[in-house]
């Protein structure tokens, strides 16, 4: 498929499939259309030419099912909402239309905040808790939406040990459920534990497999250019300043 | 003191816009706490301007100005909702000229005729004192149709605002909810505008949420403080107008009076909330101290 | 054109004068307003004029004093409320408005002869320009645009990028307060010609119809200039010809401007859209914000 915006196409020819359980790193510099990507997978962005389908549907259709995790400092902290709530919010579509959640909305919820070691920080407004928090609540919201496929908007960034150590964990729970997880990254340690497969971009696809094969010294440095740096003992490194 | 805050209700004219502006502080101290979470009190004050022109317009024609008023609101809700979605244009460039064109297009229509000057003020002031029965029924109706909308639709309408990324990426149709937003913003201006005029809309729309979130730090005891906050102004201020205006001659606007009540709530609450944050960040600091060391 | 054979009269001819010279400063002006997303600090300061301009009147002092004094008060108001961090900008900006505005009423209602003023202080009441508001205005108008051309590079780097502007050393928030004062100004004097409540149509539409044409700062201003006094031509000829409220005329003027403007804009990129389609040889893309 390719995603355009305005005259300019963001991303072109990219193709990948995710299947049940399994997980897509997607890696390329600032700029590389990483985010346009996801957009399209939620339908949110008009594509130029191909086609997305998810979870056998049309994007606009699966969104119910698709969990969107973004970068949590794009929110206000001042917004008068606590913890708990947050997380009732990925009930809201199960609950529908002019309804309240109930006490099994609440319980899911309640679960979900335990699984990212939050249950003790329900009742705090959202704005108190600290930037590693507050992603892992958007992790928790996303695990009370009860998703098929969950996408990550480059969750690692600037975390915290802990926060990191939790999203691992709770991926890998995740992909055992049968879960899909597509997220875009910098990190390449965190691609390789987290994900069996990666797509490395820069507005097209450079390459695209099992992560040992899609991620090499070559691919890299075709996607990230003079900022991939090969050192001695065979590793990559990539510098990044984002 | 009981004799000032009941005297003034004993003819049936400041009864009747005792009831009005109680309702209607009871559904700006609603709508201004979502007024506050989607931070609309420029589209808030926009459509207080831009329904002039369907007042204008009924009164010129000799219709309705409450149908007017209805009319243009809405049409101004749906114009605002796609005004900030231009994409090239800034929003608030874009509701400043909608601002300048729809208002000045109800003064042209105004000042063809020669009794220019009271209608201007009699839309700026309101005529609280002259309100009638029908007038509250219709605020009435209004009042429960909004809260009723509003009830249905509370939680899509906080996510949204908190994020709306989210609300995207979940299914919701945006555009719609903003739309649904700016029309019962709309529908206060035209339940308030006459009886009380623009002033005291657009400070109604603003002024209790901003008063709640000194207080709260929830919606929903925002909520409640809001409505407490402005139905407590409303009243405060009815009876003072009243009292200024028998007993010491001076004549004081009761909408004008009723927001100067809801400026002076907010300055004491603003004073009161930073006293006390002062004294709370003196007494946490040692155990934030501790608190941020793991 | 009816206005052609009233040229002879003073009052029309003080009227055209002020109409051109008011529409040339604020759409010189209201560049800075959009560039630093200010328009809906306009209208709160141009409500917020409100009461000092009736305050005044009572007392009998200079109504542009009364003005410039309640806008400096309004910023400050706004300033002390964003203080507190729990109200964003604009909420602060619509509880000061709301404030000052009933203050303005209130005074006004206090006043005997309560609704002589009013719709003069609002809407503005153009026919009764004297050779000294005249004045008034053209000095206010060179002060401040001449601090506008003076600062210009260091305003406009301020205003893109705050954060580089300190870095380099930049006093940003003085800039801001320099900028703020430049509006308040340009309200203040704006009040004769179109009141306290359309000086926001004055200071928006030109601009952004400027801004349609060129993104470059210091033209955008020319351009905003030219377009504000034909406005204020346009406006004040509408007047005359059909007998409606001047400064209502000026904005009404301003804003078919701004729509002829946008209208050109999307023809020109359709046809440039085509010829991108046609080859990969695409023109110019005009980022606006």
């Amino acid at each position: 498929m390719s995603v355009g915006y305005g005259r300019e196409l963001a991303l072109e020819d990219v193709s990948l499939h995710v299947a049940p359980g399994g997980a897509v790193a997607l890696i390329g510099p600032n700029g590389a259309g990483k985010s346009t990507l996801l957009k399209a997978i939620l339908g949110l962005l008009p594509l130029a030419d191909g086609r997305v389908k998810v979870l056998g549907r049309r994007p606009e259709d699966a969104r119910e099912h698709v969990g969107y995790v973004q970068q949590a400092d794009t929110l206000d902290p001042e917004f008068p909402v606590s913890v708990v709530q947050v997380v009732l919010m990925g009930r809201y579509r199960a609950v529908g239309w002019f309804r309240r959640p109930g006490a099994a909305d609440r319980r899911q919820a309640m679960e979900a905040l335990a699984e990212v070691g939050l249950a003790d920080r329900a009742r705090d407004r959202f704005g108190t808790l600290s930037g590693g928090q507050r992603q892992r609540v958007l992790l928790a919201r996303a695990i009370a939406q009860g998703a098929q496929l969950l996408l990550l908007d480059e969750p690692f960034n600037g975390l915290d040990a802990t926060t990191s150590d939790i999203l691992i964990e709770v991926l890998a729970r995740l992909r055992a459920d049968g879960v899909g997880v597509v997220m875009s990254t910098h990190d390449l340690a965190v691609a390789h534990l987290t994900c069996g497969e990666a797509c490395v971009l820069n507005r097209r696809r450079v390459a695209y497999g099992p992560i040992g094969e899609a991620i090499t010294p070559g691919t890299l440095a075709e996607a990230y250019g003079s900022r991939a740096v090969l050192l001695a003992s065979g590793a990559t490194v990539v510098t990044t300043n984002g | 003191m009981a004799r000032l805050l009941l005297d003034p209700f004993r003819d049936a004219y400041m009864r009747r816009a005792l009831v009005e502006i109680l309702v209607l502080c009871g559904l700006a101290g609603v709508v201004s706490v979502y007024v506050l979470l989607r931070r609309l009190a420029f589209v808030g004050d926009a459509l207080t301007h831009t329904i002039f022109p369907g007042i204008a317009i009924a009164f010129v024609v000799g219709r309705s100005l409450f149908v007017g008023a209805l009319l243009a609101g809405l049409a101004s809700a749906v114009l605002l909702t796609a005004a900030t979605r231009i994409r090239r244009i800034d929003h608030d460039a874009a509701l400043g000229v909608l601002v300048g064109a729809f208002f000045s297009l109800g003064v042209v229509v105004v000042s063809t005729r020669t009794s220019y000057t009271a209608d201007l003020t009699a839309l700026l002031f309101g005529r609280i004192l002259t309100v009638d029965t029908t007038e509250i029924i219709e605020t009435t109706a209004i009042a429960a149709a909004v809260l009723t909308v509003l009830t249905l639709v509370h939680k899509e309408l906080v996510l949204r605002s908190f994020d709306p990324i989210a609300a995207e990426a979940m299914g919701y149709r945006v555009v719609l909810l903003d739309l649904l937003v700016n029309a019962l913003v709309a529908l206060v201006v035209v339940a308030g505008v006459r009886a009380v005029g623009t002033v005291l809309v657009i400070a109604l729309l603003v002024v209790p949420g901003a008063i709640a979130r000194l207080v709260g730090e929830r919606v929903g005891p925002m909520l409640v403080v809001s409505v407490a906050a402005a139905g407590l102004c409303g009243y405060l201020g009815l009876a003072a107008s009243y009292e200024a205006s028998l007993n010491y001659g001076v004549r004081l606007g009761s909408g004008s009076t009723v927001v100067v009540a809801l400026t002076i709530a907010f300055i004491l609450t603003a004073g009161a909330a930073a006293l006390l944050r002062r004294r709370g960040a003196g007494r946490a600091a040692p155990g934030a101290a501790v608190t941020a060391a793991p | 054109m009816r206005i052609l054979d009233q040229l002879g009269s003073p009052l029309i001819r003080r009227a055209l004068l002020e109409a051109v010279l008011v529409g040339a400063l604020c759409g010189a002006v209201g560049v800075h307003v959009l560039l630093r997303r200010l328009p809906f600090f306009t209208l709160a300061l141009s409500h917020a004029t409100f009461p000092g301009v009736v305050l005044a009147s009572i007392l009998g002092v200079s109504v542009y004093l009364g003005g410039a004094v309640a806008a400096l008060g309004l910023v400050l108001a706004v300033a002390a409320i964003g203080a507190t961090r729990r109200l964003e900008a604009s909420t602060a900006t619509g509880v000061a408005l709301a404030g000052a505005f009933a203050l303005g009423v209130l005074l006004q209602s206090a006043q005997s002869s309560a609704t002589r003023n009013l719709a003069g202080f609002l809407v503005g009441d153009i026919l009764t320009v004297t050779v000294g508001d005249l004045a008034m205005t053209a000095l206010f108008g060179l002060v401040v645009v001449a601090t506008l051309t003076v600062f210009h590079k260091e305003l406009v780097l301020s205003a893109f990028d705050p954060v580089a502007a300190r870095a380099a050393g930049y006093a940003t928030t003085r800039l801001e307060v320099l900028v703020l004062a430049c509006v308040a100004l340009t309200v203040v004097t704006s009040l004769r010609a179109v009141g306290t409540i359309l000086s926001v149509a004055l200071l928006v539409t030109p601009a952004l119809a400027a801004r349609q044409w060129t993104t470059d700062i210091g033209p955008a201003m020319a351009l905003g200039a030219a377009f504000g006094a034909a406005a204020g031509l346009g406006g004040i000829a509408a007047s005359a010809q059909w007998d409606v409220a001047g400064g209502s005329a000026i904005a009404l003027a301003a804003t078919a401007l701004l729509a002829v403007a946008v209208a050109v804009q999307q023809a020109r990129r359709l046809v440039g859209r085509q010829a991108w389609r046609r080859g990969p040889a695409s023109p110019e893309g005009v980022p606006l914000p």
